[in-house]
């Protein structure tokens, strides 16, 4: 009950005409940062923090968080229309949604990851009303054996990225591993593998890799099969533009998982929203009736993902707003934001500001509706640009990743960077490598690493650490079960086989 | 004719001259955009302080151009140094430096930039510390957790940034002092090694007080000890680590502003003006407060000696922690 009048407080707060109006201003401008690669929230939020020291506090975040979560809308466009992944969370959106695109159901992929978002970040904020201090709770019993374990479920999800070969999907896991450890180790501050460059002591960046081997691949493989060819299938009538009743039936587990998945990992410190989109990516496609049609464009593929990223939001602010800890960049800008407005962000700043909290929550009600609004009449338009001629679109192609990618550190060494990613991705496709396991291995392997060596460090080398707290068990238990499943599909097929053979 | 053929070469040189003398007298003032360099991502530290003075700077209306701040991160403070090495003599350009910036060239061969390859321009902040342990810990003094870990050596754990960052070098100093050993565990983000302080998985942490202040009030901390001179104004109550027996030298955490090498003397007499009048404002001392940073001002030959001083002590800590000094 109580919560419920603080909720109608909160709406009080968030519903007088200058908040909504900030409210409608972050989230468009989220969308705009979300679909644009490279820009991320956390540089927009900083490069306007500046301007809302004149505004009152509480309009200011609810700003502010506008950007942050509306970016996670728009991520997807630009991964599912072109293979640029518009932030690093809405990789795992490439698999399923470009495939879709090129099937002619952008439109569907589009909407899907509209009404996806919208489902999963009211889950998030609904989490963030009623569970916050208890989740922050259980968040702090994660040490690093809890995210080893973690990591290695992650991992373990490299089953589900496998194309025909496991022995190329593992390949490729353990490159992207390798190229997790180049930079400086964080625990000697020795450099790894960085053959003297400076530019390489802070490690490959992550989009600029990601961008190279999915879109500046596909590019490549695309040219080669000559020029004219249809890439795109073209969606006939307007009913095509939008995920169909079906659609939304198919995704009603997707809409679940991805909410819970996302929530959750978003309330660990030490993870983030790309782990949390691949974690829901393979429990979707390990409990689906048809795992093997992942990759060829399912739209629960679609789903999930961009539904992990959404909640993810609503769940970083947990650790913000119930501790003071920031989990990532862009909490980390929001907590300097509520410091420089004169609040003491710690355990307190709820109990203390209830208008601040409340009105926030409320705010992000109000502001997934407004992209959800917002979003779905863009889709037709946006699925318009794959009406364009090859050599329109390319060039359009290699432009937004160049931009994209040299605006994240303002570094042509990065573009560089994404052109061998993007021979390395082309090469991938060549030879049938899965591009998502060397994503996959590159995402998790900074943390894995780290994760193992603070644990040991914690028990003097004593491995057992890893698998005798309840919290990491259970998730390496899961694991090993998700790395028996191919064998015991294996042996079941055999089975079948022999059983058809005899009779 | 030939007369102005003469002429002509003689008023050009004059006019050269004279325009020369004027630019020799004439005080530099910004003429375009100044870009703010940071070695960390947009959140980072270096970047929120670097977006405050940005901000307040132009609310003062100390300087008539805007700022921006521009992130280079990479290889800690690495990219950010080598960038404004390249950019010699540039006029329009400054960089926010911490204590990173003096350790990480001794410790990273391919960091080639030192900060004396830089020009000082001033130093703002003095960051304070204290050691933080859980509020339900049995250690409600320096004395009880340093004997908890003679007791179980190596078994007690600190959480903290890189082994070459304060954290851990007051930690090896704290050690040598009183014989004591315990762990220290590397996390890259802030919010990991307060989570993991708070979750009780390692049982210290050198913290900054205004990172500490609202888990102390919020009762999930306590502070055993200031590793400063004084004790600090907002925790009257916590004796400082000298006070409490333990004489070891304080390494300080400053952060200030460099420019590229070789720029104009009349570029650095600029920013120390700005600077003067900036440290003197209202606004300046509130943001110090919010923050509970200390006023580090100091310039000119004094930086550039605290440099040196800070080059040396850290070389001298470092090779005594057995890590690898290359410069």
């Amino acid at each position: 009950m109580e919560d419920l009048g603080n909720l109608l407080l909160g709406f009080s707060v968030a519903l007088t005409p200058v908040n909504l109006f900030w409210c409608l201003v972050g989230v468009i401008l989220g969308t705009m940062v979300g679909v644009l690669p490279g820009l991320g929230p956390a540089a927009t939020i900083a490069m306007l923090l500046p301007l809302t020291l004149k505004m009152d506090h509480t309009t200011a975040i609810i700003a502010l968080a506008g950007i942050f979560y509306g970016a996670r809308y728009g991520g997807s466009t630009t991964s599912i229309l072109l293979n640029i992944p518009g932030e690093s969370s809405s990789v795992v959106t490439c698999l399923d949604g470009y495939q879709m695109a090129r099937q002619g159901r952008a439109g569907a992929a589009l909407g899907i990851s509209a009404i996806a978002s919208f489902v999963a970040g009211t889950v998030g904020v609904l989490g963030l009303m009623l569970v916050a201090p208890p989740l922050a709770r259980f968040a702090l019993r994660f040490a690093p054996p809890e995210y080893f374990a973690l990591m290695v479920l992650g991992l373990a999800m490299v089953v589900f990225l496998a194309g025909e070969s496991m022995v190329k999907a593992l390949l490729a896991l353990l490159v992207g591993l390798w190229i997790a450890t180049i930079g400086t180790d964080l625990f000697t501050a020795e450099s790894r593998f960085t053959f003297g460059q400076v530019k390489l002591l802070g490690g490959v960046d992550f989009i600029a890799a990601t961008v190279g081997v999915f879109a500046i691949g596909e590019v490549m493989v695309n040219l080669e099969s000559q020029g004219g060819a249809e890439i795109f299938k073209l969606a006939k009538g307007l009913r095509n533009l939008l995920p169909t009743l079906q659609d939304l039936k198919d995704c009603r587990f997707a809409f679940l998982n991805g909410s819970v998945i996302g929530f959750v990992v978003g309330a660990l410190p030490g993870a983030g929203a790309t782990v949390a989109s691949f974690l829901s990516y393979g429990l979707e496609k390990a409990v689906s009736r048809h795992p093997e049609k992942f990759g060829t464009g399912v739209i629960e593929g679609v789903a999930a993902p961009e539904g992990a990223n959404n909640a993810d939001a609503g769940g970083a602010l947990v650790p913000l707003l119930t501790l003071g800890i920031p989990g990532g960049n862009t909490t980390a800008i929001l907590l300097g934001g509520l410091i420089l407005w004169g609040y003491k962000p710690g355990p307190l700043l709820i109990q203390e500001h209830p208008e601040l909290f409340w009105g926030l929550v409320a705010s992000m009600y109000i502001g997934n509706v407004l992209l959800l609004v917002l979003n779905l009449p863009l889709v037709p338009l946006f699925a318009q640009i794959l009406r364009l001629p090859y050599y329109v679109l390319y060039p359009l192609i290699l432009g937004i990743s160049i931009v994209g990618v040299y605006s994240v550190n303002n570094s042509l060494f990065d573009v560089w960077m994404m052109g061998l990613f993007g021979l390395l991705g082309y090469l991938m496709r060549k030879l049938d490598f899965p591009a998502a396991a060397l994503i996959l291995g590159m995402v998790l392997g900074d943390g894995l690493e780290r994760a193992l060596r603070q644990s040991l460090m914690m028990s003097q080398g004593d491995i057992t650490i890893l698998a005798a707290r309840p919290i990491s068990g259970t998730l390496l238990f899961f694991a090993a079960v998700i790395l028996c499943l191919p064998v015991v599909r294996k042996v079941r097929s055999w089975r079948i086989e022999a059983i058809e053979r005899e009779s | 004719m030939k007369h102005r053929e003469i002429l002509f070469p003689i008023t050009i040189a004059t006019i050269m001259v004279l325009s020369l003398s004027h630019a020799w007298s004439q005080e530099f003032k910004p003429s375009k955009q100044i870009e703010a360099v940071v070695h960390t991502g947009p959140g980072g530290g270096s970047d929120l302080l670097a977006r405050a003075i940005a901000e307040l700077l132009q609310k003062e209306k100390l300087i008539s151009q805007r700022m921006q701040v521009v992130n280079k991160p990479g290889g800690g403070p690495a990219v950010a140094m080598s960038y404004l090495a390249e950019k010699k003599g540039e006029t329009h350009t400054i960089g926010f430096f911490t204590g990173v910036w003096v350790t990480n060239p001794l410790t990273t061969a391919e960091a080639n930039v030192t900060v004396k390859d830089l020009t000082p321009i001033v130093r703002l902040v003095l960051e304070p510390a204290v050691i933080a342990v859980k509020a339900d810990s049995p250690y409600k003094n320096m004395q009880d957790f340093i004997e908890a870990a003679k007791k179980n050596p190596k078994k007690l754990a600190q959480s903290g940034g890189t082994i070459t960052s304060r954290d851990n070098l007051m930690r090896l100093l704290l050690q040598k002092a009183t014989g004591a050993q315990w762990n220290f565990i590397s996390f890259p983000s802030g919010g990991e090694r307060l989570s993991n302080l708070l979750g009780g998985h390692v049982q210290m942490m050198v913290i900054e007080p205004q990172e500490a202040g609202e888990q102390i009030r919020a009762g999930n901390l306590r502070v055993i000890a200031a590793l400063t001179e004084k004790r600090l104004a907002t925790l009257p109550n916590v004796p400082t680590i000298k006070e409490q027996g333990i004489d070891i030298p304080l390494i300080p955490q400053a952060r200030g502003v460099v420019a590229p090498p070789g720029v104009p003397r009349e570029v650095i007499q600029y920013w120390e003006g700005v600077f003067d009048r900036f440290e003197k404002t209202a606004t300046w001392k509130q943001y110090l407060e919010q923050n509970q940073f200390e006023d580090g001002y100091l310039k000119g030959p004094g930086l550039s000696k605290f440099f040196d001083d800070l080059t040396v002590q850290m070389r001298e800590v470092l090779k005594e922690a057995g890590a690898k000094v290359v410069r």
